[in-house]
């Protein structure tokens, strides 16, 4: 157990590591998914099944997929080999998170009295249970979430058209009802 | 089963990494991958937590996770629209060459 554990772990943080310093950007995504994969992998040994499969179906399926057509649309994948991949400042960023990881969470980690085994030992799978308490206490979240994702497609939309395409579309449309108007 | 000390540390370890890909990259998708990256940690920690409590029936560490995907999934997808946006409109997605508000 504890060696599956080990390997998923050296898998996500190599996914990881690679996703932030390749240079190519298509590797870069690839490798991100290969976390993602892993992650996946850890959520199965914690039980955690249904969220294991949404986040296969929604990173990999969806997100993956997404940052990877979003390279696609821009150009200049890999760069010029001498152009520097840092920002200017990447030293006092390097530093602040380095301070985060040891000033903040390992010593939070280590001062905190956590229970080093489960307080039920075995969970039945229940993806009912889920949807029970999806559609009983978590509701108005349910709701919201839906009202933001239409919201995230509209706005992504809107954004994303060419400013002259949507003016050239409301114009025909505004022509358009014009014309049925006149009739 | 693993103590809940290591799942901790690998999701504070994968925190950090993207936090250094957030201050230290400057390619505009590289900065989301980032907090991607920073998001499904957050997840990882819910999960765990979830999984060490003593009343795992009720299941909150899931509907949270869950809420989070679904968070993260609209964030991905606005913040594209605005890279191709972006990118449309000044030919690069160097963070450093965005400066006109500075000027």
């Amino acid at each position: 157990m504890t060696i599956i554990f080990i390997i998923l772990s050296i898998t996500a943080l190599t996914g990881a590591i690679s996703a932030i310093f390749l240079k190519n950007l298509i590797y870069a995504v690839y490798s991100l998914l290969l976390l993602f994969v892993a992650i996946a992998g850890i959520f199965l040994m914690l039980m955690a099944e249904f969220l294991a499969v949404v986040q296969i179906l929604v990173y990999l399926g969806a997100i993956g997929i997404l940052v990877l057509f979003g390279v696609m649309m821009t150009r200049n994948i890999s760069g010029a080999s001498s152009e520097r991949i840092l920002s200017r400042g990447w030293f006092f960023g390097l530093v602040i998170s380095v301070l985060m990881l040891f000033g903040v969470l390992i010593p939070g980690l280590a001062f905190s009295e956590l229970s080093s085994s489960p307080a039920v030992e075995t969970i039945t799978p229940s993806v009912k249970e889920i949807g029970i308490q999806l559609m009983h206490l978590n509701t108005p979240a349910l709701w919201l979430t839906a009202v933001l994702l239409t919201a995230a497609l509209i706005g992504a939309v809107v954004v994303a058209v060419p400013r002259n395409y949507s003016s050239k579309l409301f114009l025909t449309y505004k022509l358009e009802n014009k014309n049925k108007s006149s009739k | 089963m693993i103590p809940l000390e290591y799942i901790l540390l690998l999701s504070a370890m994968l925190f950090t990494v993207g936090l250094v890909g957030v201050l230290t990259r400057k390619h505009a998708i590289i900065v989301l991958i980032s907090v991607e990256i920073m998001l499904n940690a957050a997840n990882l920690n819910f999960i765990a937590f979830w999984r060490y409590n003593p009343s795992p029936d009720l299941h909150m560490g899931t509907m949270f996770s869950l809420f989070a995907i679904a968070v993260a999934g609209a964030e991905v997808t606005v913040g594209l629209a605005l890279v191709i946006a972006i990118y449309r409109h000044y030919q690069t997605l160097d963070t450093e060459a965005l400066n006109r508000l500075k000027e």
